[in-house]
């Protein structure tokens, strides 16, 4: 919100050491939400003049009451997808409750920041890079092992050769393999050491300068390349003071023009519009605010392509709806609810965000037809267990990625109800659907016996 | 020769793709069995762990070597005689007709005591396994599930004989020794009897091996039926969605409504749900949002076992080696599995069909401190669970499900973001 929110502050000292501070993002992301909130002084019974002023500040919402604000999006009809443009609503549906994506970015939309980066106007780093210099250390590391591995090897057979030739025995082959194994963990833990002790702290003498040492006491050797550009990687990081990050908004926004904006998820944008009322979603054609009530069926028919027309009856079980039913269930329990699809699931559960904590739920949305309407005629028993059908392996498989991942699998069921008469009446529509949640792992006899 | 050599390293470094490693593939490095002194003395209780492996092969003879060392050790421990000590040996005899008085005995109404299932008549058991195998009769003679006698006579520790009348012996003749039943006959004779499928003797045999106690449960005969069948979900377990009631307290809580949003902006038919005005925390934002009716496992009726679909009921019960286990009183069980075959069933459970497989199985909240204080934990072990037993082909995974009540979770309460570093991903060392 504020300039001053920007301003990265530095992490606890010791546990971040020397690296770029990080946002306080504590203080960015203190709105769980986008809606106002306005603390009230607290009723204490029996002393009058707390209820006075609660009263007061009752009647200054009354005689004005402050504006919530409502932020704009448009709907595409031919990508069936809804766009935030506006720069400021960009920034807060971000900040307020992780809505949306960057469409140019991997979830915060900081293209423009990285753009500038690249152009040497900005100092600091964005996650995207952090994560590309995490990935070519660890390339390194890799090519670093195997040549290691082969210099071993290579040194094995010389003297195989030379013991062959003077018909020496070599010592047998038991207890250790060929030299020490090469670890690219302990590999990153030395580099992490070996960069703090070579970085100066910023404006901070007092830190402990300390070789390069593995926890086993065994010093790692790096090849000349890798050492070298650690130095050039961490001396830079060093210039770039934290302090200089956006001062010259103004002038650079002129020559850089945003090229980015933020993609919604059609879930996210009704719940925006329909929960919080604040957003309001315009059509991009006509030009015009799409009511609520009217979003609602419209983001049903465009859950499949080629969208159905806007006169087809509504199913009980689109896709759409049910995914917004479970989408507010776990919105409604505080979860930073965010798309799972690079997981091969529906849905990611963070606590409290992204930038916070890994997420530690991944969700899977499943149709159950329990209500008997659904068994009524062959026809739609039929239908049910077609749509219920999913194999098993499809399930292990899914199960396994997210084992890889460090995630729990949530199986999330949701019962679908007989067609409704009328649909006007969204909050009544959607409470008519339940939720059942179940978590599902691999279970290891092997590991579970005691 | 060392041109050749690095030529080779080379090859083999590039073309030989990235081998994944599965952990849980526990490769064994058999020179670790030329250690063992179980060969020998079989006091020791130490187990072999796992080796190093050189996933490429490389053309030292040092690698070579270590090769034909592990093949000499697994061969070496292949080859160890094993020998059946006639003291130890224990014999059964089958009962192709269920269990049969013995022949002198008279049989009274009270009968034998043992179910018809057990076709196995140990007349003198000894050793260790019957302490959680098989059920003793009036006379002292122990009988064995089809699984069990199965289990046993591949482990080597059980010789099963034909009986006299199916083997053409005279029935009178004491002295003439029996006829013993090959591995075959007994796969024969045995699978297939009082519901033991070849899925159901993996998952138990699997189990067994593992040093684990199995029993069979309730719902092992599929058609088996509770007398009162639900036969339908446990509606009233769904959280309704809020209401104000009537009274006192209805009123008080209209007035405060009214206090909240006193131009009546919130409405659930077309939206906002939290009204246009002022809220005074996000507690009261996430209250109203709550209007999507959740499943509660702690409010669900435990069900009869036997009100379940097969296969999607618990037909074992699983104690863990430490258990300790009277055969006369079982505890309960530290696990209950149900047993699928993925070629017969081959989609996975519809709700109506996994909730009463849950509901069959007693409440297991949460408990204790760690619990209490780890909230992923709470809901990771859930109020309900069963394990799952997919056998497909032979191949058996278990999956453990449980009833995550993630709605009796309230994350909004919680203060402030999760404390502790964003683990994985990057690397951070640990605090000193």
């Amino acid at each position: 919100m504020e300039t001053s929110s920007l301003q990265p502050k530095a992490g606890p000292r010791g546990k971040r050491g020397a690296r770029p501070g990080r946002p306080n993002y504590r203080h960015i992301h203190r709105h769980p939400l986008p809606v106002n909130v306005l603390s009230v002084p607290p009723v204490i019974p029996h002393n009058p003049l707390s209820i006075i002023s609660v009263a007061l500040s009752y009647l200054t919402f009354l005689i004005s009451p402050p504006r919530q604000e409502v932020y704009s999006a448009y709907f595409d009809s031919a990508t069936s997808s809804i766009h935030v443009t506006d720069e400021r609503a960009i920034k807060a549906l971000w900040e307020m409750g992780f809505f949306g994506k960057g469409t140019l970015s991997r979830s915060e939309p900081s293209w423009l920041e990285r753009e500038k980066k690249r152009r040497g106007l900005l100092g600091g780093s964005t996650s995207e890079e952090a994560t590309r210099k995490r990935r070519t250390e660890r390339r390194e590391l890799k090519l670093e092992r195997a040549r290691v591995e082969k210099v071993a090897i290579e040194e094995r057979l010389k003297a195989e050769a030379a013991a062959k030739e003077s018909g020496d025995v070599l010592p047998a082959a038991e207890g250790s393999t060929i030299g020490e194994k090469f670890s690219v963990k302990k590999a990153m833990e030395a580099r992490y050491r070996q960069s703090r002790s070579q970085t100066p702290m910023n404006g901070d003498v007092s830190a402990p300068t300390e070789p390069p040492l593995t926890p086993n006491g065994k010093s790692v050797r790096f090849s000349h390349v890798v050492q070298e550009k650690e130095v050039v990687s961490s001396s830079a990081a060093s210039l770039q003071l934290p302090d200089s990050v956006l001062d010259e908004d103004e002038a650079e926004d002129a020559v850089l023009e945003n090229e980015e904006h933020l993609q919604i998820s059609n879930e996210e944008a009704f719940f925006l519009a329909y929960s919080l009322g604040v957003l309001q979603v315009y059509d991009r054609e006509e030009n015009k605010v799409i009511p609520t009530s009217s979003l609602f069926p419209l983001l049903c028919n465009h859950s499949q392509f080629p969208p159905r027309t806007a006169t087809a009856e509504l199913k009980p079980d689109d896709p759409f709806a049910m995914s917004y039913v479970v989408y507010h269930h776990f919105r409604s329990l505080g979860w930073v609810v965010r798309s799972g699809v690079k997981f091969g699931t529906d849905y990611l559960l963070y606590n409290r965000g992204p930038v916070f904590s890994h997420a530690e739920f991944a969700v899977i949305i499943l149709p159950s037809y329990s209500h008997s309407y659904w068994s009524e005629t062959e026809e739609r028993r039929e239908y049910t267990t077609a749509q219920q059908a999913r194999s098993w392996w499809w399930l292990h498989c899914v199960n396994r990625v997210q084992a890889q991942v460090k995630k729990s699998l949530v199986l999330c069921y949701v019962e679908v109800p007989p067609p409704a008469a009328s649909s006007d009446d969204i909050g009544a529509l959607i409470s008519r659907y339940k939720i059942r949640e179940f978590l599902l792992r691999r279970w290891i006899p092997n590991r579970s016996r005691d | 020769m060392a041109d050749a050599d690095e030529e080779a390293i080379r090859a083999t470094t590039t073309e030989a793709p990235q081998i994944e490693t599965d952990l849980s593939d526990e490769t064994q490095d058999f020179r670790l069995l030329n250690h063992l002194n179980f060969l020998s003395d079989t006091s020791s209780a130490s187990l072999p762990r796992r080796g190093e492996k050189d996933f490429e092969p490389n053309p030292t003879e040092f690698q070579a070597d270590v090769l034909s060392a592990s093949r000499g050790a697994m061969h070496n421990a292949l080859a160890h005689p094993r020998i059946h000590h006639p003291k130890t040996q224990v014999v059964g005899i089958y009962a192709p007709d269920g269990p049969t008085p013995p022949p002198q005995a008279m049989v009274d109404e009270k009968g034998l005591g043992v179910s018809s299932d057990y076709c196995v008549c140990v007349p003198v058991p000894k050793g260790q396994y019957f302490k959680t195998i098989g059920q003793a009769d009036r006379w002292n003679r122990v009988w064995l599930l089809p699984e069990e006698a199965m289990y046993l006579m591949e482990r080597g520790s059980l010789d099963i004989k034909w009986p006299r009348e199916l083997s053409g012996i005279d029935a009178d003749d004491v002295n003439e020794p029996l006829i013993p039943m090959s591995l075959q006959a007994a796969y024969a004779c045995l699978l297939g009897r009082s519901g033991l499928t070849l899925e159901r003797y993996t998952v138990f045999t699997g189990l067994r091996r593992l040093g684990y106690a199995v029993v069979r449960a309730s719902g092992w005969d599929d058609n088996a039926q509770a007398e009162d069948s639900k036969n339908e979900i446990n509606k009233h377990a769904y959280t309704e969605p809020q209401q104000r009631g009537p009274g006192l307290a209805g009123i008080i809580g209209r007035c405060f409504a009214w206090l909240d949003d006193p131009f009546g902006t919130s409405s659930t038919a077309a939206g906002p749900i939290v009204g246009c005005g002022i809220h005074r925390n996000y507690t009261d934002v996430y209250r109203k949002l709550a209007t999507i009716p959740w499943y509660d496992p702690a409010k669900a009726e435990t069900r009869d076992p036997l009100d379940t679909d097969a296969p999607f009921r618990v037909i074992f019960h699983v104690y863990k080696p430490s258990t300790p286990i009277k055969k006369s009183a079982w505890p309960t069980p530290d696990f209950r599995i149900a047993v699928v075959n993925a070629r017969e069933q081959t989609s996975i459970p519809t709700l109506a069909q996994i909730g009463a497989l849950l509901e069959s199985t007693p409440l297991d909240p949460p408990r204790g401190e760690k619990m209490d204080r780890l909230m992923y934990m709470r809901l990771r072990h859930g109020y309900r669970n069963v394990v799952l037993a997919v056998v497909d082909q032979g191949v058996t995974s278990f999956l453990r499900i449980s009833d995550a009540a993630f709605g009796k979770e309230k994350l909004y309460e919680n203060k402030g973001p999760p404390t502790g570093p964003k683990r994985g991903g990057n690397f951070r060392p640990k605090k000193r």
